[in-house]
């Protein structure tokens, strides 16, 4: 039985569907993360998930059974807030046992507990004395972990609580926090409009676009195979042709009439138009273009970024641009200026019927 | 404030010693006054005297006055932080239908002029027929008052994050719970400064005691009765007395707020293991 469920669950706010029809299943011991832009609905979910909003239509369930109208202190679960809301009146021990001095725990057992909490997220014991206003931003991040541990929840929400923190710091406490629900074994459901912090972090992913899931899967699953061209472009800038069949299985790019060839299984059966996405890193330049390339473009490199290890050039063929992104070699010879030939292999592209949204 | 211009740091000064002096000189010319011995006052004073505070601590009809006033100051207070501190809740925490029209209400009784709202509650309490005495002034001052000490309390719920309430909610807290151990707490400060602030608009409020106070004499009515027929240098010394006391109550309520403070300080050191 999954630990989390939705059944065709949706939250109208007067006219407007914040989230639409999602059904969905979260197992026990899974790191399982909504991934969104802004206004896609996913603060609402986790709002309906945490149990601060009741759902307008559809069922919740936690272990099978409906929560719909149980409120958020007494559902067995707890979430880390984006703002993090520690009490800034108490200090750092005083946070974390909270929940066990709401319970009803003596004092010298809360206090065993909250250091074995400090503990997991990584504080010294020299903490629990510690105001919260005194902690830096990091600190913080840790204190608000240790607290939702302590109140032991069957699942550990967490509303983007990384966002405002600068990218050297997310990047070390995105992995804590991964050790942290390996070590615990604890089910965690995590928020964010990053899929780079989602693909870090996450067992599965669950894609949302206005208000529906667009896709749920592994990050490997949702990398490779993305199933929608939303979804392709949410993770990261794409190159996309608007293409229509020609009637003997290839395709051919609406702006410019050039056929493209693709490989059979990729272009949808009923396909009248779509769109053909390829990423930058399966873009070839030059040489490294094959035999049965799927189209070749002629362009001029009108722009070259350095990405640490890779480096990415922007191509200008027939006043479009396109971008292609490789490993850096000491033998590069191309840069801003250079005519170059730019294609993909046939089966590095995916086509999607709908048009983007 | 190395880079400022010499001669703006000379301005800045003399700015701050002409808006000092404009605050300060009439309570000092009060206070001169009341030493003067002579029963008008002339300046320069020519002859200094305790007399008219020798007189005043033993007027009963001061000592009368005062009580009154204290009491009807404290019974204001309290009455109005309580309104205030779930007014000031409904007016900047929860979002709730009828909140607009409800900000507005809250408001309206502040931009009254109190005469006019001192003689409209008089009126009123004359038609439904009850005695005038301090308890009515308690009422009446308490429809201008609580009004503000709301206002200060919703200052401070303003900036409080409602995340906390819910945070503590989420971590399994009653209601009740997250009140005492989060929400007041956090809303102290204001709730003791709306406190503070009540029980001195009270203490020196005029217009509702003149009106609804009937037999009962208030500071500022004995004042105000003195200064029309009857003036004598105890006037300026029972306002100097009341400014002095006052004072004392926002530097002492500031202090037993320190005092607290450091107490809860040393308790939780106290705690921390040997």
């Amino acid at each position: 039985m999954a630990l989390l469920e939705l059944r065709k669950v949706d939250k109208f706010f007067d006219d407007f569907v914040a989230v639409d029809r999602v059904s969905l299943s979260i197992e026990e011991g899974e790191f399982f993360t909504i991934v969104g832009p802004s206004g896609s609905g996913k603060t609402t979910m986790i709002r309906m998930l945490v149990g601060m909003d009741k759902p307008t239509n559809g069922e919740i369930l936690l272990r099978g059974k409906v929560i719909n109208d149980v409120p958020a202190n007494l559902r067995p679960t707890c979430m880390v807030f984006q703002s993090l809301a520690l009490f800034p009146h108490m200090s750092v021990g005083a946070n974390v046992e909270y929940s066990m001095k709401c319970k009803g725990v003596p004092k010298p057992e809360r206090r065993r507990r909250a250091m074995h909490f400090l503990g997991i997220a990584h504080l010294p014991e020299s903490y629990y004395d510690k105001p919260v206003t005194q902690c830096s931003g990091g600190e913080r991040q840790r204190v608000a972990i240790a607290r939702a541990l302590a109140f032991d929840p069957e699942i550990l929400f967490f509303d983007e609580p990384l966002s405002a923190i600068d990218y050297r710091l997310r990047k070390v406490l995105e992995r804590e926090l991964k050790d942290i629900q390996r070590a615990t074994g604890k089910t965690f459901v995590y928020i964010t409009h990053s899929l780079e912090e989602a693909m870090v972090m996450s067992d599965r992913i669950a894609v949302m676009q206005k208000g529906r899931i667009a896709q749920i899967g592994t990050p490997h699953e949702i990398y490779r195979s993305p199933t929608s061209h939303f979804v392709s472009e949410f993770m990261g800038e794409v190159n996309s042709f608007t293409v229509r069949p020609d009637g003997d299985g290839r395709l051919v790019d609406l702006k410019s009439g050039r056929t493209i060839i693709t490989v059979p299984d990729a272009t949808p059966a009923d396909l009248k138009s779509g769109v053909l996405v390829v990423r930058p890193e399966d873009m070839l330049m030059g040489r490294q273009i094959p035999a049965g390339a799927a189209c070749v473009l002629a362009g001029r490199i009108v722009n070259e970024y350095v990405l640490g290890s890779r480096v990415q050039y922007q191509v200008k063929a027939e006043e479009d641009l396109y971008l292609v992104e490789k490993i850096r070699a000491a033998d590069d010879t191309e840069t801003v200026g250079s005519e170059v030939e730019i294609g993909w292999k046939p089966a590095d592209a995916r086509i999607f019927a709908e048009p983007m949204q | 404030m190395a880079d400022i211009h010499p001669l703006t740091r000379r301005l800045l000064w003399l700015f701050f010693a002409v808006v000092s002096i404009a605050l300060y000189l009439p309570m000092l010319v009060t206070a001169l006054a009341s030493l003067s011995r002579s029963r008008f006052f002339i300046f320069p004073v020519s002859r200094y005297s305790w007399k008219w505070y020798e007189d005043t601590l033993a007027s009963q009809q001061i000592e009368q006055a005062a009580i009154t006033s204290l009491i009807v100051a404290v019974m204001v207070a309290l009455i109005s932080v309580v309104l205030a501190f779930f007014g000031a809740l409904a007016f900047a925490r929860y979002d709730w239908k009828g909140r607009k029209s409800f900000q507005y209400l809250v408001l309206l009784p502040i931009f009254f002029p109190q005469a006019v709202l001192g003689l409209a509650v008089q009126l009123w309490l004359n038609t439904i027929g009850v005695e005038m005495s301090w308890h009515s002034t308690v009422f009446g001052q308490l429809v201008w008052i609580a009004p503000i000490a709301t206002l200060v309390v919703a200052i401070q719920v303003f900036g409080y994050e409602p995340a906390f309430e819910d945070a503590a909610r989420d971590l399994g807290a009653t209601r009740w719970q997250a009140m005492r151990d989060i929400t007041l707490p956090l809303l102290w400060p204001g709730i003791f400064s709306g406190f503070l602030f009540a029980l001195l608009l009270s203490w020196s409020n005029f217009p509702f005691a003149y009106y609804t106070s009937g037999a009962d004499v208030t500071i500022p009515e004995w004042l105000h009765a003195k200064m029309i027929g009857g003036y004598t240098p105890m006037v300026p010394a029972v306002g100097t007395l009341s400014i002095i006391a006052g004072a004392a109550v926002l530097v002492g309520g500031f202090s037993i707020a320190a005092f607290v403070k450091a107490i809860l300080a040393r308790k939780a050191a106290r705690q921390r293991p040997a």
